[in-house]
């Protein structure tokens, strides 16, 4: 558990640094298409054998840390809870047989292979920034607009996912 | 203890998840104001629809207590229309009009406030006849609810009996539909004065007796009242019209009969008002004293 804290809380500090310092500058001069949710991989990144109501309260940090600085209290916390506990139930298609050991201790294409680990991310992304749009409209209403907004937003992304695997593809 | 431990581990991902995502959708409706607006938008219509429907729940369930304030404000209006009718006549010589209201007044002559003259009381009919030569109805109402023997039993549209037997929860009531019952009654337009009594037979129709055969522009459809002389009922409450060219009494040749038929209907009566008289033992009292001396 402790060689897992340092790792998270690092990535903790640094995607929401990401998210709020670069990544919210860049949606506000770019517009209201682009928006590069890349914080919920610390949600993903969380050790696969935590208790899935930590997730779930850790995923509600995160989300309530970036919707401090985003002045939209509840919408981050509430995606990043929801994709926090859809994890736990993603993570069920590729638990290996008698669950996860200690051998694959996160979720990352070093242990997982790219293929997994870009279908699962891939998922994991489209739930969040769906679930984010749909509260940020608060009504299915606008269901076409949530709609095009969830695919744009999660093909930028999923490219900065990519990327961030490939820079760092981290083991702990 | 153990096994919902158990339950939570195995669900506990679920329920952190419900409670956290209820705090945060507590928090967006709070701080954020497009959600609000959102929310506000589609729980207003929501909760109005709901609100409405509860409301068209309670109102079938509290019907029968409106339907009895109702009626009690009805009583109320009877009786102010009664006593404001007495009052009138009292008044007439005087040839100014006091402004009063019609429960508490002064009487030019007495130099004193008038109390009002009739009390009316509300009351369900439970039991009722019209078939008989003598009927009788059953009241919900007795002496404990400050009836007596004698009292007139109206409703709004007409006359319904007398009351005749009280004990402490309920009364008989003897139907105008009897032998017996002899109402003093009034021609709206001719302001002449009889008696309407029951032959039997038909029991929407009476006969009114004993006007006098000089009233010779009776006509059909003319209204009839009550005249207010029997102090039992309060004058002129409707009873009904004349549906018959007056006959000559074949007993009397002097007096003209009518048939007239109720405005209230005897068979269909359901709440009725039972008017009580205030000055009733006074007035009795006094015509004891002609009939002593007789």
């Amino acid at each position: 558990m402790n060689s897992n804290l340092f790792p998270n809380l690092w990535r903790f500090v640094l995607l929401v640094a990401v998210q709020v310092l670069l990544l919210k500058q860049v949606s506000v001069t770019a517009g209201a298409y682009f928006n590069v949710l890349l914080y919920p991989l610390f949600v993903l990144l969380l050790p696969v054998q935590l208790f899935v109501p930590y997730v779930v309260l850790l995923g509600f940090l995160v989300g309530m840390t970036v919707d401090y600085f985003y002045v939209s209290f509840g919408l981050h916390a509430s995606a990043a809870a929801f994709s926090g506990f859809a994890r736990s139930i993603i993570f069920k298609v590729v638990e290996p047989k008698g669950g996860f050991s200690g051998k694959e201790p996160v979720f990352t294409p070093h242990y997982f292979g790219w293929p997994t680990f870009t279908k699962v991310a891939g998922l994991f992304f489209f739930i969040h920034i769906f679930w984010y749009f749909s509260v940020d409209y608060f009504t299915f209403y606008y269901f076409s607009d949530i709609a095009w907004k969830t695919l744009a937003s999660w093909v930028l992304t999923m490219i900065f996912v990519i990327f961030f695997g490939f820079l760092f593809n981290p083991k702990r | 203890m153990g096994s919902l431990l158990q339950l939570f581990i195995r669900n506990g991902g679920f329920v952190t998840l419900v409670l956290v995502e209820a705090f945060c959708f507590y928090i967006i409706v709070q701080f954020n104001d497009r959600q609000q607006a959102v929310y506000a938008h589609s729980f207003g219509r929501f909760s109005g629809n709901v609100l409405e429907r509860r409301q068209h729940l309670l109102d079938y369930w509290s019907l029968d207590s409106r339907v009895d304030s109702l009626t009690k404000e009805n009583s109320q209006l009877q009786q102010e229309l009664a006593n404001r009718g007495s009052v009138q006549l009292a008044l007439r010589d005087t040839f100014f009009s006091v402004r009063y209201d019609s429960l508490l007044r002064s009487d030019s002559v007495r130099q004193r406030v008038m109390r009002p003259e009739f009390i009316y009381l509300t009351a369900a009919v439970i039991s009722n006849s019209i078939n008989g030569a003598n009927n009788w109805l059953m009241l919900n109402r007795g002496s404990d609810d400050g009836l007596q023997s004698d009292m007139a039993v109206v409703t709004r549209s007409g006359i319904v009996g007398i009351v005749r037997n009280v004990n402490r929860n309920f009364s008989l009531v003897m139907s105008v539909l009897h032998r017996q019952s002899k109402i003093s009654a009034a021609l709206k337009r001719e302001k002449a004065f009889g008696s309407l009594v029951w032959e039997g037979g038909d029991p929407e129709v009476m006969t009114l007796k004993f006007i006098p055969k000089h009233f010779d522009k009776i006509q059909v459809g003319d209204t009839v009242l009550t005249s207010g002389y029997s102090q039992m009922f309060p004058h002129g409450h409707m009873i009904g019209t004349i549906i018959q060219k007056p006959e000559q009494d074949p007993e009397n040749p002097y007096f003209l009969n009518m048939q007239v038929r109720l405005s209230q209907d005897i068979s269909t009566v359901q709440d009725v008002y039972v008017v009580k008289n205030i000055f009733d033992a006074q007035i009795d009292s006094l015509q004891r004293s002609i009939r002593d001396e007789q």
